[in-house]
């Protein structure tokens, strides 16, 4: 390969294109010399084309890359400091939000703390008429066992003491029963109360803060409605709370009745 | 470090209550809308965090000596938020606008003045995040079993992927699928075991999400997240002395966790485990503590309740009944319950003679800060 066409045209400023390379031209050699084998050249030719048309291909993507991640990072480099209108409806709307919850959780506190005493005074109750009944019973049962009695006295004492032991056998699988139905209530009330919780799920959040993101755009005629966004997102508790109530109450009569 | 100016910027801000914190978390969410998922919907309690931890800060930035420590484990435990090396220069601006909004004042000296503490407090929580890179975020664990003991205390045995390295009475905070972002402290009531499972005792609180949740709503093969484990209310590793331990209500875990410890580690030494709570029903591991004793002749356990007139145990508050026991002027003493049962048994011990350094004792209270007290909590 001793010359081409373009050599000295480009100096080392230009690259070889592969045009270049396929343009390229071998001058002939002498009869002592006989230069080259012209098809093992055109093979290389080829070879090197194709090289560096790749080669070209993949800068190019290289740089369109580079210029798509700079563009980017210039649109985020300087992040536009929200509004301060943004930033007040935000504040605002998460204020409503933590409202919400508060109430939420105040609710369940006050509604499982009242049915809880309800539960253990209740419980209290009837253990300790149960205990009143079967202390009386066992005295009642003391007396009749002691001797001095006529013979009547005898059947008919073990007939009072048969029936002191069923009704004290009634009393206790009566206790029993009222703690289960007390139970069941409070198991009732209890997972109203969680439901709601259930209900509070951050994923609501995001839409919250794209609604108030929304505000940041210059031009306040999107306050408002970003404003009613917010409103109405925080809608779904409050009906929540309402059912909640009406179960409640729904509760509290059955086993009132 | 222009500190009273820096002390008189926070002032401001700090009189407005409520608004300061609440413009700078939405100023936050708006400058970088991707940190708000690390946060709970209620944001109630994080901006009382917020700032009480600012406030820390500011009254301490002239005592580095006490302030590096606070902010390193500030760092370390922040880790469990999510929280990388790459938010904390996100937080600054949002911060310095917060400030500038509440002060008239508020200057280029001002600015620069609270650039340089921010920048130093987040190098300081950065390191402190870095030199426990060693050890896990958090740890994964799946509930393996799940028990009511009573209509509102439940008993669960936890599987982290990978063991926690813990000592016995120390609390790590948690956090479930089912409530996001709420991170409550729990005390496991075992020593370490060998497939690396935690006994956890939960009571529900009225009104409270997680507990409700984990005793009312958890079911086996529920995933949680435990943070990093820490707390002090751990034995001593230079004294063998004899030990008192004295629980009430969901107390009782920590100190089950010692037992358990003197059981599995020695050294061999008396124990005796006092047991409080207002009936008979609220004594929820009975069985478990009578096993207990039966199983290990070095310990003694005494159950009293305080509010159960036809109750066959000891009757009166736990304070009262440890002292009727007594003398305890010989042991290490560990105290874990309620502010109130606490308080006095603490009061009644050392009125008793018992030293004040060998007391040691832990507040569990609803949505109790952690162990530590730096305002770490979710609630």
């Amino acid at each position: 390969m001793t010359s081409t066409e373009t050599s000295g045209t480009g100096g080392a400023a230009r690259r070889l294109s592969p045009e270049q390379i396929r343009g390229a031209r071998f001058t002939s050699g002498s009869m002592l010399h006989p230069g080259y084998d012209q098809s093992e050249v055109d093979r290389f030719r080829d070879l090197v084309a194709a090289e560096v048309g790749s080669l070209v291909g993949e800068r190019d993507d290289l740089r369109r890359q580079v210029a798509e991640l700079q563009q980017r990072l210039s649109g985020t480099a300087v992040p536009e400091p929200p509004s301060e209108q943004a930033v007040k409806i935000l504040a605002s709307a998460q204020q409503t939000a933590d409202e919400y919850v508060a109430e939420a959780e105040d609710f369940s506190r006050q509604m499982t703390a009242e049915a809880r005493d309800q539960y253990e005074e209740q419980l209290r109750l009837a253990r300790e008429n149960a205990g009143a009944i079967m202390q009386a019973a066992q005295e009642a049962a003391a007396r009749l066992a002691l001797p001095g009695g006529g013979d009547g006295d005898t059947t008919a004492g073990q007939r009072t003491t048969a029936e002191l032991e069923e009704q004290v056998a009634f009393l206790k699988a009566f206790a029993q029963a009222c703690r289960a139905q007390l139970r069941a209530y409070l198991e009732a009330l209890l997972s109203d109360v969680e439901t709601e919780w259930g209900r509070v799920d951050p994923a609501l959040a995001p839409e919250a803060l794209a609604a108030a993101q929304a505000g940041r755009r210059p031009g306040g005629t999107a306050a408002p409605q970003t404003a009613f966004h917010g409103n109405s997102a925080a809608g779904p508790a409050e009906v929540q709370a309402e059912e909640a109530e009406r179960t409640a109450t729904a509760g509290a009569r059955a086993t009132g009745g | 470090m222009d500190i009273a100016a820096m002390r008189a910027s926070f002032a401001k801000a700090a009189a407005t209550g409520d608004e300061a914190p609440l413009y700078f978390y939405s100023h936050l969410f708006l400058s970088h809308p991707e940190t708000r998922a690390m946060f709970p919907v209620s944001m109630a309690h994080q901006r009382d965090r917020f700032f009480h931890a600012l406030g820390e800060v500011v009254s301490r930035v002239d005592d580095l000596d006490a302030l590096v420590p606070i902010l390193k484990q500030l760092g370390h435990d922040h880790r469990k938020f999510g929280t990388l090396p790459a938010h904390y220069p996100a937080v600054m601006p949002s911060l310095l606008a917060t400030l500038e909004h509440f002060d008239d004042e508020w200057d280029e000296h001002r600015a620069r003045t609270w650039t340089e503490a921010y920048e130093l407090v987040a190098a300081v929580m950065i390191q402190g995040a870095e030199e426990s890179a060693d050890q896990p975020a958090t740890w994964r664990a799946e509930v393996v079993a799940h028990e009511r003991r009573a209509i509102d205390v439940a008993v669960l045995q936890v599987r982290p992927e990978v063991p926690v390295n813990y000592l016995p009475g120390q609390s790590m905070s948690l956090e479930i699928d089912r409530r996001p972002r709420l991170w409550r402290y729990y005390s496991p009531a075992n020593a370490p075991r060998d497939d690396g499972t935690l006994e956890l005792h939960v009571k529900a609180r009225p009104g409270g999400p997680v507990s409700t949740a984990l005793v009312r709503s958890t079911e086996v093969g529920d995933l949680m997240r435990l943070g990093p484990p820490l707390g002090e209310l751990t034995l001593a590793d230079d004294s063998d002395r004899d030990l008192l331990l004295v629980a009430g209500g969901m107390g009782l875990a920590p100190l089950k966790a010692l037992v358990d410890q003197v059981a599995r580690q020695g050294p061999a030494r008396r124990v005796d485990l006092f047991v409080g709570a207002r009936t008979e029903d609220h004594l929820y591991d009975r069985a478990a503590i009578a096993e207990l004793q039966a199983a290990h002749p070095w310990l003694t356990v005494t159950c009293a309740v305080s509010d159960d007139a036809l109750s066959g145990l000891e009757h009166g508050d736990i304070g009262d009944v440890v002292l009727r026991h007594g003398p305890w002027l010989s042991r290490e003493v560990f105290v874990a319950g309620p502010v109130p049962m606490v308080e006095a048994t603490v009061g009644g011990l050392l009125a008793h003679g018992v030293p004040r350094e060998r007391v040691r004792s832990e507040v569990f209270a609803p949505s109790r800060p952690g162990p530590s007290a730096e305002g770490k909590v979710t609630e």
